[in-house]
């Protein structure tokens, strides 16, 4: 088994390829019909034959990180050196085995992607047969991802080989280049940040609707965030620290120097903001791994155990 | 109506109105804007000027244009940092699979700034390389902690001649063995990927510092806090302050820790920070106003109805 982990690192071997090579591609076209046909074999599988092979499968995952997370790494290992005993031996096998597992992940997470895919034309597609309310604008979403999927392609090859390296300065370009360069740049980037431009109109709005001083501890929140937000911009502060060094006459060693902007906001960051979201944080750590051992365990439901 | 309810109830129209007007206006008026940078800030600039001429860094550009206002600001100001000073750059991305390609664009567009000064182009594959988007962020930042070789292993990009090569040939990456041997981890994001990294590749040997947006900001302070970041740019504010920087370095009495430290001046320094700034300083005065308007409100009429 170590030796199949080996085969996998980098050296070109059995189980990978060149990029871009033709048989890379027909090696990845049988994974994915394996991966595919495993997993509709475990679709049709009744549900008490399905179960306890997740459960299995994802104990042994999780099992596999379990170890690497809390064994005993190897200390400064040599290519080729051999365990000495039963501990360094697993050491060394975790280790060896950690780049393909990792690769594994990696593989399962770039499948979502497809099975996203697969989602989505399922749905609209059934949409626009059915002529469902607003079926055109699941047209338009299929056209746009196909659009973008096949341009996107074919600027890809392009840039590929001699001529690809002359394309970084935009003077080189063709038509499919611009035509890329339009949809990607020209409208799904520039629509992605209208879309997240949009958030400063709901804050205006629930800012002026929602913010209201009803309690001590809204009081304390608003005083707060004030003081934060007036830290941000630099001509309220360069105002307010000046007012303060004239107070001061520029004495480093005065008290008043505390009340200038940039150090209660500094004193509010890291004295309160820290201890709040180191909290936050401990506690969603705290909660996640509760979450992860019933998750890992299959005592959660629906996955693979559990009622 | 009483004035009060007027007050409190201002059409939402008007109110998004206002907000189009107050955010462009400032956007054809160049005003000069006051300002002190952070210590994060200036600590990531220091510590971003002290990395040798010839060295790598690994940058995880996880950001997109949804965020361009702050991120694509940090990444010039970084970008123009490593350009001038001619320290290399691997770039990957685990945050969003447009990340590699939007990395690769705001490079081509400071290459033709460098181009129309006559400077040599940062070029790919001497001078930086992109190996590409990788689909779960943390098994990505496990790999690289673990064995950086076997993470970017069988990856490849175009050399100057459109040959492609396992970019462990590359001059970028050729004596990198393990994560340590980065001078420097940057990451440049506007999700999770920063608190990943952190978990997952902190105490592997390699010196990290961030670039996040304003959002992620109160999420990554502790870590500066702790020590556990060399240097933190947050918002547009973080943007503004490195170009500040840029074009007169860290002055005497700004950091008693890094004494001083030269800047570009005369460079072209300007970009989404002082372009922006401005225009964040009449919104967050709009936003203080829109609060005071409805409290005022909601006290007139408290006191009416009593």
């Amino acid at each position: 088994m170590s030796q199949l982990f080996l085969q996998a690192q980098p050296q070109l071997n059995f189980w990978n390829g060149l990029n871009g090579t033709t048989g890379l591609w027909i090696k990845i076209l049988i994974g994915l019909a394996l991966g595919v046909g495993l997993i509709f074999a475990l679709m049709s599988a009744p549900t008490q034959t399905r179960r306890p092979i997740v459960a299995f499968v994802t104990f042994i995952s999780g099992l596999f990180y379990v170890l690497y997370f809390f064994f005993p790494r190897p200390i400064d290992r040599q290519p080729g050196e051999l365990p000495l005993d039963f501990v360094e031996s697993v050491s060394f096998y975790i280790d060896d085995a950690f780049g393909v597992v990792t690769d594994f992940t990696a593989i399962l997470s770039g499948l979502l992607l497809g099975l996203g895919i697969y989602s989505l034309l399922h749905v609209h597609v059934k949409r626009i047969i059915k002529a469902h309310q607003n079926w055109f604008f699941s047209v338009v979403l299929l056209v746009s991802m196909f659009m973008m999927t096949i341009v996107g392609y074919w600027d890809w090859i392009t840039r590929r080989g001699e001529a690809g390296a002359s394309l970084d300065d935009p003077a080189n370009w063709s038509a499919i280049n611009y035509t890329k360069d339009l949809m990607f740049d020209g409208l799904l980037q520039a629509m992605d940040a209208a879309m997240f431009s949009i958030i400063a109109f709901y804050i205006l709005s629930a800012a002026y609707r929602a913010f209201r001083v009803r309690s001590v501890e809204a009081t304390i929140l608003l005083a707060t965030a004030l003081i934060v937000i007036l830290s941000l911009m630099g001509a309220v502060e360069f105002l307010w620290n000046g007012m303060i060094d004239g107070m001061t006459g520029k004495d480093p060693g005065s008290v008043v120097n505390n009340l200038k902007l940039t150090e209660i906001s500094k004193w509010l960051r890291d004295t309160v903001q820290g201890a709040a979201i180191r909290g936050i944080d401990f506690g969603v750590g705290i909660g996640a791994l509760a979450m992860g051992l019933r998750l890992w365990l299959s005592l959660e439901r629906g996955t693979g155990g559990g009622n | 109506m009483s004035l009060g309810e007027k007050l409190m109830s201002i059409p939402k129209w008007v109110l998004y109105l206002i907000l189009i007007v107050v955010a462009s206006v400032p956007l054809f008026i160049k005003i000069p804007v006051p300002n002190t940078p952070l210590e994060p800030a200036i600590d990531l600039y220091g510590t971003l000027m002290n990395i040798p001429e010839g060295s790598t860094v690994l940058i995880a550009s996880d950001w997109t244009k949804s965020t361009r206002g702050e991120s694509n600001g940090h990444f010039d100001a970084l970008m123009k940092i490593l350009m001038r000073k001619k320290i290399k750059a691997c770039i990957y991305s685990s945050g969003d699979p447009q990340a590699p390609q939007v990395a690769r664009d705001a490079i081509g567009v400071l290459n033709m700034e460098r181009k129309a000064k006559g400077l040599p182009p940062y070029q790919r594959w001497n001078d930086w390389i992109t190996v590409g988007y990788f689909p779960n962020a943390e098994a990505c930042a496990n790999a690289i902690a673990n064995n950086v070789r076997v993470a970017f292993g069988g990856k490849t990009d175009y050399t100057p001649e459109g040959t492609s090569r396992d970019v462990f040939q590359s001059p970028v990456l050729k004596d990198i063995r393990k994560v340590s041997d980065f001078k420097l981890m940057m990451v440049i994001t506007a999700s999770k990927t920063s608190n990943i990294t952190i978990e997952r590749v902190y105490g592997k040997g390699v010196d990290l510092a961030m670039m996040v947006t304003g959002v992620m900001g109160p999420e990554s302070l502790p870590y500066y806090s702790s020590g556990q970041l060399k240097g933190l740019a947050v918002g547009l504010k973080g943007v503004y302050d490195l170009e500040q920087m840029l074009e007169s370095g860290i002055t005497p009495g700004m950091s008693a820790k890094w004494g001083t430290v030269p800047g570009f001046p005369g460079d072209s320094n300007i970009g989404n920070g002082t372009r922006y700034y401005p225009t964040l300083h009449f919104c967050l005065t709009l936003l203080i106003l829109a609060v005071i308007v409805g409290n005022v409100g909601m006290a007139l009429s408290r006191k009416k109805a009593a």
